[in-house]
């Protein structure tokens, strides 16, 4: 066998010593045992990681702290120190709380070693209070009191030191003194006495038992009542809670029961209404699309009806009514392609003429003095031939003489930026107060 | 009987928080095993 191979069969023993010792709560033996097994090995990573759960136990925050630092950087991958330290990092609050109770364990510790005995007593004990694991204060503080003479209180501190280290040393020392100073020690050696002395039995000794004593008739009435009132506390205190217990698991298994059904037919209602609305938005589309069809065969019909009236008026020459009608006309909607041709005769009349027509219109209604239907008539004029600079220059004149100058100035502009260097756009210039 | 001042000089401060990366730098980490083999490469050589 290698060298290596012993060394590691070395650690291995004595880290299960020092699991053994830490599971009996003898943690100082268990840390001599774990330094032992990673000086065999420092790969021991087991032996590394329940040193430093044993530091921290023993309120050693920074010593486990190393520990688990050193295990993680030797075993990166799946090391339990991870866990450890995710924990204990995962709350800085907490840590950085620690970090200043070890401060203050340093000071108190600096103050007993100056003789500050009071002031060391203060610190420690809030030390003791944040962190009641933290063993070397406890000793600390343990031996301030012994110093003072106060071993009860010494004792109290040494106690809670061997609840969490059972074999330390220092505090079994300090807790022989403590026992020999209040007498503890010889109650326990009497009672260790008592419990292993031996004497041979005579004959006629008589072995009594310490509970048997002789019964009377009162007393064994006043037995029967105790007994009655026993029964009735034990009925009170355990029978009833237990099938209150009973009662109320069941009532909860019903109410569970009853809220899955209410929340399932929830659900089912919440699908109707789903189904509801959606067939609803369907209805209405339905609905609109057909209003729209129908509207629309109006208006072709319509159009049509139109396109009738401008032959006729073009027949008995009524070139007004021919424009009229053709500027209420959509020609859009006439898409046969035979009664489209004729539409086109009159678009053609409408773009070299007509929209003529319609401006004198207008000219006659403004000159007339009637000015919302000489607006009427450019509006329609500009419909058919939006390139007209002196229907637009009108059309803001009528609006200026009504004052209404957001109108007015927004068609005065039209013609001063789209015709530049003509005679309206200096018209208009001068409308603006350019 | 304890000698109090004697047995309070024992007592060394706690290492603290701050001091752990310092602490970590200069722990000793060398094992047995290392040991051996440096003394089987010394005797090699």
């Amino acid at each position: 066998m290698d060298y290596a191979r012993r060394c590691q069969l070395i650690a291995n023993g004595y880290y299960n010593q020092g699991l053994e010792k830490a599971r009996i709560r003898d943690l100082s033996g268990a840390a001599e045992c774990l330094k032992k097994s990673l000086h065999f090995n420092k790969y021991q990573t087991d032996a590394r990681n329940l040193l430093g759960l044993i530091y921290y136990e023993m309120g050693e925050t920074a010593e486990s702290l190393v520990q688990w630092v050193i295990s993680q950087n030797l075993q990166p991958e799946h090391n339990r120190a991870e866990v450890y330290l995710r924990r204990i990092q995962g709350k800085p609050g907490r840590l950085e709380a620690e970090s200043q109770n070890i401060k203050k364990y340093n000071q108190g510790l600096s103050h007993a070693q100056s003789g500050s005995d009071d002031l060391a007593v203060l610190l420690l004990g809030r030390v003791v209070e944040f962190n009641p694991h933290f063993v070397k204060a406890h000793l600390v503080l343990a031996l301030l009191h012994m110093s003072h003479g106060d071993y009860t209180k010494a004792g109290k501190s040494l106690q809670k030191v061997l609840q969490i280290d059972k074999n330390h040393p220092k505090a079994l020392w300090y807790m022989s003194i403590v026992k020999s100073h209040t007498g503890r020690a010889e109650v326990e050696r009497r009672k260790m006495d008592t419990a292993f002395s031996h004497k041979q039995m005579q004959d006629d000794d008589i072995i009594l038992p310490p509970s048997y004593k002789e019964t009377t008739g009162w007393l064994t009435i006043i037995n029967i009542i105790a007994g009655l009132l026993l029964g009735a506390a034990v009925i009170w205190f355990l029978v009833l809670p237990a099938m209150e217990r009973q009662l109320n698991q069941k009532h909860n298994l019903e109410l569970t029961g009853v809220l899955e059904q209410v929340n399932q037919k929830n659900k089912e209602l919440a699908e109707i209404q789903s189904r509801l609305d959606s067939m609803e938005e369907e209805r209405n589309s339905a609905v609109t699309t057909l209003q729209d069809m129908e509207t629309n065969e109006e208006n072709v019909i319509r159009q049509y009806e139109r396109l009738v009236q401008l032959l006729k008026a073009r027949e008995g020459q009524d070139m007004n009514t021919v424009a009229l009608v053709y500027s209420e006309m959509d020609i859009s909607l006439i898409t046969d392609p035979d009664t489209a041709a004729v539409v086109a005769e009159f678009t053609a009349y409408m773009d070299s003429e007509g929209y003529q027509i319609l401006a004198d219109m207008g000219n006659r209604a403004r000159d007339g003095g009637n000015q919302d239907e000489a607006l009427g008539f450019y509006q329609k004029s500009l419909n058919v031939k939006g390139d007209n600079p002196q229907v637009i220059y009108d059309m803001a004149g009528i609006y200026a003489a009504r004052d209404e100058r957001d109108q007015a100035n927004e068609l005065f502009g039209q013609v001063i930026m789209n015709y530049p260097g003509t005679e309206l756009a200096e018209l208009a210039r001068e409308a603006r107060g350019y | 009987m304890i000698d109090f001042e004697e047995e309070l000089s024992h007592y060394k401060p706690s290492l603290e928080i701050e001091a752990v990366e310092d602490a970590i730098e200069k722990n000793d980490i060398t094992d047995m095993t290392d040991l051996m083999m440096e003394l089987i490469k010394e005797r090699k050589e």
